[in-house]
């Protein structure tokens, strides 16, 4: 007999992420995500932005042109000098990308299987994954946190800005998150399986498209348990004694396997992917699954799991 | 019972085993502490359809383990027995027991007291007569044919006696028996030793033709005692004896002082066969000394203590020097030759204080029976009233003259008159020749020594003549002249040696003439302070009372009732008996001791085999019963921590990380189990007091308290620091400002003391403190800075240089003398011919060294460094710089030459104390290498 499996671990903070973030990064090509919507203007990367023309969020400011519709003029601008202004819009050709990554207690588990905990895989592969898509010039949010921004240290931004932020929220808010925009979701999804699918549809129904990263630790698919063990759920502190855990073994595997077949199933229905990521492996097959779903329509339509 | 050779002392409480099943069923019942896992889809787990689960139980090894040591409890509070015995003592007429109780006895006597409380216990039951005799003791007559419970109450009382068995009493009473009590069975509860009467006691008690004849006899193998302690030069040798050589057999041997304090031990071995052992104590003589008691390590008996007297000591000499204790030159030292002469025969002491009086006061509460002082010339007066005191009461002193006491102007302590300054034999200036030693007085104690014709004194210092001075003499020279006068002070005697106790003034030291000498003086005094001079009555009877005795157990007490005083018959001790049992016999200032052994007694087991009668042979009951009860408790003990240990090891808590410290832990616990009779030398003591400086070299000045007199001073040093610091190797640390009343002064070689004329002079103390500190090596510079109104060696006599005689007036000062052209101090690192401070007036005033004959060598050669060095020069005043390093004060004449000649006078000052005759010594490394041929 040894000591406890699993044990619970301390946040991985956002700048030691940042650093092991980078170094996953730096192996993955830059990513150009496969835009549906604006195939006809991406140009290099660039989504055909940085354009006036129609779209939601504010571009300039310009003089109004005689035999333009009297409804693009901004009559508040306009009161201010002689001059009358027409507001554009920017062209929303951008693809903005918010990715979040679960930090809720139940993510700060590592058991002995496993080099690192759930929540320090969780928050490498989204920092990682801002870093790519920052290069590429995609505008990356993470909601709750950061605004969409598409500089190039985005990555950076958000991991200072992660530091700060009350991060335990068991599901992303996704009220700032517009139509077409993707959404990635880096977390265990231990939530009852009701719940989650739940939240997974009231986002797809807003249109936008989600990326599910379900990560695992080895102990949990496995159940390496013995003896007479009590459980404790760390995120709701519940407690479950096994007289002989061994004997669990068998079902609990059931149970967890048809959970995550049952999860994988309905993000297919929805065109979501599901990118399952265990945490004994080294995070860059995460990394690279993900960047061919988002990259590749086909890779993701097949719905392979990791 | 019968089948096992055990007993309970309590068996009711093995019902107690019945409840072991209750036990079994409980602690089955509570399962062990689950494992608590974090584990983050428990949520998942709560779905899985409850199994039927058995309910999880301790495993049946730690029931079993439980069990086993709540029976092993139990069994253990029954108290068991291993291999009990029960005396056999048939019939019912009179019962008589004879009980060894002598000094064997303390071994064994829980085992005899148990025995014979079972016999007489058993006489109780079957309502029979019992006579109980003791070897040692009243035997009254009343003691025969007493009731069993009267006979228990007896029994109770007696103790075992720290003496040899005496049968003679109980002999007689034996012999006049009555009819009635004419026992039917007669038990000896013997000591296991043989005694003088044992046959003859043998002989009556076959006559009783008793039914049952029983002795019993002791286990004999762990007996030992001291017999006999002889200190020789070396080491202090006791004998240790014991009865049985059928096995090897070792032990220790502790050492204790007066106090009861241990001093050493030491192992001694028994090989097998031998019925002698050898330990042997080499320890300084001093501790040798002190040992008051012997004992043999976990003694049970009188036989393993062995007492010791004053007779075992060695005379104690204190030894005081007027030098400096150069230990470099120990040939130079007066000390020297007196403690080669008088190291093998006596126990020398010296100060831990080089204060005089400090010193004598100390050397004096150390019992000295000798006082030695070489060359030593002022005696303060209230030292000096101690010292005569203690020659009243009885204490020799013994003087050696030398310079100082030749300079000395007190006749304190001193035999008889001195003429003022002594006399040179053989100085390049006199007539005469050195003397030889002719005549010893024949009242002296010198008188039967042979007249060594190769002792010539080549100085001395010469007595006044008067009429009492034949009288006084001991020695003298040729010319008639003392060369060791005594006078009888009180009960002690004044003795002074005319000459130095090393070679310098004559080769009386060199001879073996000087070490009969010695001893003869010191061989007077012993017997002197011996307090009550016990032995002294001679052939007259002295009758000491006792003071402290051993007891049975081998334990130094108060003397019991029966001990009474002991009559020394000219100085021969008797046999301890039971009215003068061994011990010490006197008061506490001197005793005489009495010891149960002395090297002729002999241990011999008793051999009932040759005893009338042939008795059956029996063994103690204790003796062979052993109480299993420690053991089942030690096991259990174990038990438990095997079960903490699972506990643990189950709740999963024996990971790696945890073992190792847990194991320390464990291993810990054990230790302190271990049992240790060792003490541990405590570190007592602060030592951080001065650390500051000694780490590094540092010039030092004293605190007069004139702020502008200190101020200059600490300047003048910080100055002289940086310069020394530029200009030598030598890298001086910040110079210190003295407390001289409280700092400790001997981290500094040098201190620097400005004379102010206005200060008050520093208490006794802190001169006694001065004085110690320059008998120790170091060196005080004082400046009087008065050259421009005469300055110290001038004609009129300033304030200042007042103040400082006045001063110096507490101290023991050799002779001075102006630096000499061809002193250590003028080429000690520059070469100087003048010393002027700020002012260029008089030179250095240094001590007097030996003038040079040999007139070759280009440097005196001086032994030592001056411990006193006086100017009026200024030296501070030169010296001193401020913070931008430009000097303070001009000099007179005004000149920058001047300046840095003082500043080299500093340098040299430094390096003189320094390096002392190094300097001197390195004049000759041209020859040397001319020797070595390079």
């Amino acid at each position: 007999m040894s000591a406890t499996i699993g044990t619970r671990v301390e946040h991985a903070s956002g700048a030691e992420t940042l650093e092991r973030a980078r170094a996953r990064a730096a192996l993955i090509p830059d990513l150009l995500t496969e835009s549906r919507h604006i195939s006809n203007t991406a140009i290099n990367g660039w989504h055909g932005r940085r354009k006036r023309g129609v779209g939601e969020n504010f571009w300039q400011f310009r003089p109004y042109v005689e035999g333009e519709t009297l409804a693009k003029i901004d009559w508040r601008r306009s009161a201010r000098d002689e001059h009358i202004y027409v507001q554009d819009k920017e062209w929303e050709a951008a693809h903005t990308l918010w990715i979040w990554a679960d930090n809720s207690p139940s993510m700060l588990y590592k058991s002995a299987l496993a080099d690192v905990s759930k929540q320090s895989r969780a928050m490498v592969l989204a920092l990682a994954l801002c870093d790519i898509l920052a290069r590429s010039g995609e505008r990356i949010g993470w909601p709750g946190v950061s605004k969409p921004s598409s500089h190039r240290n985005a990555a950076e931004n958000i991991a200072a800005e992660l530091m700060h932020a009350n991060l335990d929220v068991g599901f992303p808010p996704t009220e700032h998150v517009k139509k077409f925009s993707e959404l990635i979701m880096i977390s265990d999804f231990l939530d009852p399986i009701d719940e989650l699918i739940e939240n997974i549809n009231a986002i797809a129904r807003r249109g936008i498209r989600g990326h599910i990263v379900q990560i695992i630790d080895p102990a949990e698919e496995s159940f390496p348990y013995a003896g007479r063990t009590e459980f404790l759920d760390p995120e709701t502190g519940s407690t479950f004694i096994a007289g002989r855990a061994e004997q669990l073994a068998g079902d609990y595997t059931k149970l967890f396997s048809a959970r995550k077949q049952t999860l994988t199933n309905h993000l297919t229905r929805l065109g979501w992917s599901h990118v399952i990521h265990h945490t004994d492996n080294p995070a860059s097959t995460a990394l690279v699954a993900l960047h061919s779903r988002l990259s590749n329509e086909q890779a993701y339509n097949s719905g392979a799991s990791q | 019972m019968s089948l096992l050779p055990i007993a309970f002392a309590s068996p009711w409480i093995l019902l107690a085993l019945a409840a072991l099943p209750i036990i079994w069923w409980l602690l089955r019942l509570t399962p062990p502490k689950p494992r608590e896992e974090a584990f983050p889809p428990t949520r998942l787990l709560s779905q899985i359809p409850k199994q039927e689960e058995t309910p999880a139980h301790s495993p049946w090894w730690l029931v079993l383990l439980r069990l086993a040591m709540a029976a092993l409890v139990i069994l253990a509070m029954a108290g068991p027995i291993w291999n009990p015995q029960k005396p056999v003592v048939s019939g019912n007429g009179p019962l008589l027991v004879i009980f060894d109780n002598s000094w064997a006895s303390g071994a064994s006597w829980p085992a005899q007291i148990a025995t014979a409380n079972r016999i007489i216990d058993q006489a109780n039951a079957d309502e029979r007569p019992v006579s109980l005799l003791f070897a040692v003791g009243e035997n009254a007559a009343n003691q025969i044919g007493i009731s069993a419970v009267q006979a228990k109450k007896t029994l109770q009382a007696a103790v075992p006696q720290p003496v040899m068995a005496d049968w003679s009493k109980t002999i007689k009473i034996l012999k006049n028996l009555p009819k009635a009590a004419r026992p039917t069975s007669i038990i000896w509860l013997s000591s296991g030793l043989q005694n003088t009467d044992d046959l003859l006691l043998s002989k009556l008690l076959k006559e009783q033709t008793a039914a049952d004849y029983q002795i019993y006899l002791p286990d004999l193998s762990q007996l030992a005692a001291i017999t006999n302690a002889t200190n020789d030069p070396s080491a202090m040798e006791i004998a240790v004896k014991r009865p049985q050589s059928t096995q090897s057999l070792s032990g220790e041997i502790i050492a204790f002082d007066e106090q009861g304090r241990s001093l050493a031990t030491t192992p001694y071995t028994f090989n097998e066969g031998a019925t002698l052992a050898k330990a042997l104590f080499k320890l300084p003589v001093e501790l040798r000394n002190d040992i008051a008691r012997i004992d043999i390590s976990g003694k049970t008996n009188a036989g393993g203590a062995y007492l010791l007297d004053e007779k075992f000591q060695r005379r104690r000499v204190g030894l005081i020097s007027g030098e400096n204790s150069d230990l470099a030159q120990p040939l130079l030292s007066p000390l020297y030759y007196i403690s080669r002469a008088l190291g093998p025969y006596s126990e020398l002491r010296y100060p831990d204080d080089a204060n005089i009086s400090n010193a004598a006061k100390s050397l004096i509460e150390d019992r000295v029976s000798t006082l030695i002082m070489a060359d030593i010339g002022t005696i303060s007066t209230d030292t000096a009233a101690t010292i005569s005191k203690w020659v009243e009461k009885g204490g020799m002193l013994i003087r050696f003259a030398g310079p100082r006491l030749a300079a000395s102007a007190s006749n304190a302590l001193i035999p008889v008159l001195l003429r003022n300054g002594g006399r040179n034999l053989a100085g390049s200036l006199t007539w005469g020749t050195p003397q030889p030693l002719t005549s010893f007085s024949p009242q002296s104690p010198f008188a039967d020594l042979n007249i060594p014709d190769d002792v010539t004194v080549s100085r001395q210092v010469l007595a006044e003549p008067n009429a009492n001075l034949s009288q006084n003499t001991w020695a003298s020279l040729a010319d008639g002249t003392p060369l060791v006068t005594a006078a009888k002070r009180g009960n002690g005697w004044i003795v002074l040696f005319h000459v130095t106790a090393n070679a310098s003034w004559s080769n009386l030291a060199l001879s073996g003439s000087f070490v009969e000498m010695l001893r003869r003086v010191v061989r007077l005094s012993g017997s002197a302070v011996s307090g009550k001079n016990i032995s002294a009555n001679g052939a007259k009877e002295t009758v000491l009372p006792p003071f402290k005795t051993l007891n049975g157990k081998g334990q130094l007490e108060n003397p019991p009732g029966n001990a009474k005083p002991l009559a020394l018959r000219s100085g021969k001790l008797n046999i301890a008996n039971y009215d003068n049992p061994p011990g010490q016999y006197g008061s506490a200032d001197g005793f005489v001791v009495q010891n149960l052994m002395n090297a002729s007694s002999k241990i011999v087991p008793i051999d009932p085999e040759n005893l009338n009668g042939k008795p059956v042979r029996l063994a103690y009951i204790a003796d062979a019963a052993e109480k299993l009860r420690p053991w089942l408790l030690a096991s259990a003990l174990l038990l438990l921590a095997l079960d903490c240990l699972a506990v643990i090891w189950m709740a999963g808590l024996l990971s790696r990380e945890i073992i190792k410290p847990s194991m320390a832990l464990i291993f810990l616990g054990l230790l302190m189990f271990m049992p240790s009779n060792q003490g541990f030398a405590q570190n007592s003591g602060n030592t951080t007091t001065g650390f500051e400086a000694t780490l590094s070299t540092r010039l030092a000045y004293v605190i007069t308290g004139n702020s502008e007199v200190d101020e200059i001073s600490r300047q003048g040093l910080i100055g002289l620091t940086a310069y020394i610091h530029s200009r030598t190797s030598l890298e001086p640390g910040p110079p210190v400002g003295l407390d001289i009343s409280k700092d400790e002064l001997s981290f500094y070689p040098l201190i620097y003391w400005p004379v102010d004329p206005d200060a008050k002079i520093p208490d006794a103390n802190s001169m006694a403190r001065i004085d110690a500190f320059m008998k120790k090596g170091g060196t005080v510079i004082f400046d009087t800075k008065d050259a421009l109104s005469g300055g110290f060696g001038g004609a009129t006599v300033s304030r200042a240089t007042e103040k400082l005689r006045e001063m110096l007036a507490g101290l023991d000062i050799p002779p001075l003398e102006r630096v000499p052209s061809d002193h250590v101090l003028t080429k000690a690192f520059y070469l100087l011919k003048v010393f002027p401070g700020r002012f260029n007036g008089d030179t250095l005033w240094v001590e007097a060294s030996e003038p040079e004959t040999d007139n070759e060598r280009p440097v005196r050669v001086g032994d030592g460094v001056s411990s006193i060095i006086i100017t009026s020069n200024d030296f501070a005043g030169a010296w001193a710089i401020d913070e931008q390093g430009r000097p303070l004060l001009p000099t007179v004449p005004s000149s920058p030459i001047l300046r840095t000649y003082a500043f080299r006078v500093g340098v040299n000052l430094a390096m003189y104390t320094l390096t002392g005759n190094y300097k001197s010594d390195q004049v000759h490394i041209p020859a040397l290498l001319e020797r070595l041929g390079q």
